[in-house]
């Protein structure tokens, strides 16, 4: 059996499972029932001045029978005073010592109002803070969440604030609702952030009722842009947490967050460099003894794995995540279509036909059945068949030797270059 | 015709060039495709162009040119 312990800046946890800031985390009931399950760590739903919520709050996208494959929100932080939130973190921090209990915070971008909150909050004993640099609805309008997150100097200022005098570690938590995230991670950075969290939620209104032609979800007739997450937002997520763990310039721990539902997202987020991970909306949609899977499936992989710790996992896949530009042109795959477990429905046809490259035959077998058959030359390897394809195993892509030496396109515009004795054209970086 | 035929057409006229002895020049690209340009020897010797339309063929004249430079290096 593994060691599943991570150790996330400073901030330890059993195992690498941490209830994300949300409506999970909103009282110490919930987080010493989370904690009862398995959860490793919890991060408290944000503190800040209380606020006042909307009735009617949550939406959900169903896509083709599978419920919530995305969730919407327009809650905000807490509703409750920060003494009463002080109280339960301190029992709970009390009755489970060997949890990390991490209290997300947000204040206005003031210095005082950040010494404030987190001398308060750090006198009850948490394991670390979390700045909540990401809320992308309502605490924005105010100057707050996303708003301070899409700032870069804000996002550095107010982390030099809340290390001034902080004496636990402290997770900047960024918003995607940016175009660079690596920019906004590296001024967390140079603001002395001891790790980074993401994704928080990304702008979003979850539909719109087409016989009402209200919103969804509304407010008396009236909506507003929400915060979306679970399992449709993982690759955005991803591939954030991938751009900044291979970012030198950031170079600090990151905590992972953004549709993981099971134990195999959370090995993928820390393949592309997460020491831990957070979660949400699974846990909303089934509950918190999800992480009883969780953990024995984490646990199972990495002995099938030979691995010792879950930290081995840490970063493992970072390098193979490079710029399409170093990407060799002349690596190549094909698809190939086994006959004895194709069901002949034509889908990989009709997509290769109309959206593709037009190299899958419909023909007539030896035996007179209908066979469907690639023309390996003309594949590009785009996958799209394989993608359709509803008979597991009826399609395999398949790597071929080209022959050819590797060639990315930056190798090429170099070469052409020097040929022609100029620049021709940019590289792709 | 299909892809690859189109691209198998010009692969053959490249390496037709270049098994007569001719050598990559100059590859200039545009909107158009890619020109190459072949010169035997100096260029008053003898100079071909091909306009390589195909993305396989484009990818393959460069390939070629740099096997060949690896193998004079």
């Amino acid at each position: 059996m593994a060691d599943l312990s991570i150790d996330l800046a400073g901030i330890k946890s059993p195992n690498p499972f941490w209830l994300a800031s949300a409506p999970p985390t909103n009282t110490g009931y919930q987080v010493q029932r989370a904690f009862e399950a398995g959860w490793g760590g919890a991060v408290w739903k944000t503190l800040g001045d209380p606020i006042i919520n909307t009735s009617s709050r949550f939406a959900a996208v169903h896509f083709n029978g599978q419920r919530v494959a995305g969730f919407n929100n327009i809650e905000l932080i807490t509703d409750r005073p920060l003494e009463v939130n002080l109280k339960e973190i301190y029992e709970t921090k009390k009755r489970f010592p060997d949890r990390a209990v991490v209290a997300s915070l947000m204040v206005e971008p003031k210095r005082e109002k950040w010494h404030e909150i987190v001398k308060r909050v750090e006198d009850v004993g948490v394991d670390g803070l979390e700045l909540n640099f990401g809320c992308p609805h309502g605490m924005a309008e105010r100057g707050m969440g996303a708003a301070s997150g899409q700032q870069p100097d804000l996002v550095e200022s107010q982390t030099y604030w809340v290390k001034e005098v902080a004496r636990t570690p402290v997770i900047v938590k960024l918003t995607p609702n940016i175009t660079d995230i690596t920019v906004v991670a590296r001024h967390a950075a140079k603001g002395g952030a001891d790790a980074v969290s993401m994704i928080n939620t990304i702008n979003s209104l979850a539909g719109v009722d087409i016989h009402t032609w209200n919103t969804i979800p509304h407010v008396g007739g009236k909506g507003a842009h929400g915060g979306y997450c679970g399992p449709a937002v993982k690759p955005i997520a991803l591939s954030m947490v991938a751009e900044c763990a291979r970012d030198s310039r950031v170079g600090i721990p990151i905590s992972g967050i953004g549709g993981i539902s099971t134990w195999q997202d959370a090995v993928e987020f820390m393949l592309m460099g997460a020491t831990g991970v957070q979660v949400c909306t699974a846990v909303m949609h089934h509950g918190f003894r999800i992480v009883e899977d969780m953990i024995d499936g984490l646990n199972n992989y990495l002995d099938e794995k030979g691995l010792a710790s879950v930290t081995e996992l840490t970063g493992k896949s970072v390098e193979r995540y490079s710029n399409w530009g170093d990407l060799n042109l002349n690596y190549k795959v094909v698809a190939r279509i086994n006959t004895d477990k194709c069901i002949n429905c034509n889908k990989c046809h009709i997509a290769c036909e109309d959206t593709s490259h037009q190299c899958i035959d419909m023909l007539t077998g030896a035996d007179g059945k209908a066979i469907l058959k690639v023309r390996e030359e003309d594949c590009v390897g785009c996958n799209l068949c394989s993608i359709v394809c509803p008979a597991e195993g009826a399609i395999d892509m398949v790597e071929v030797d080209s022959g050819e030496v590797p060639m990315t396109w930056n190798e090429r515009q170099q070469e052409i270059a020097r040929l022609n004795g100029s620049h021709s054209e940019a590289e792709v970086v | 015709m299909s892809a690859f035929e189109e691209f198998d057409k010009e692969r053959r006229e490249i390496d037709e060039l270049l098994f007569k002895g001719y050598h990559v020049a100059a590859i200039r690209e545009d909107l158009d495709g890619a020109k190459v340009t072949f010169v035997m020897g100096k260029p008053d010797k003898g100079q071909v162009t091909l306009l390589l339309l195909t993305a396989d063929a484009r990818k393959y004249i460069v390939t070629r040119y740099m096997e060949g430079k690896r193998a004079n290096a």
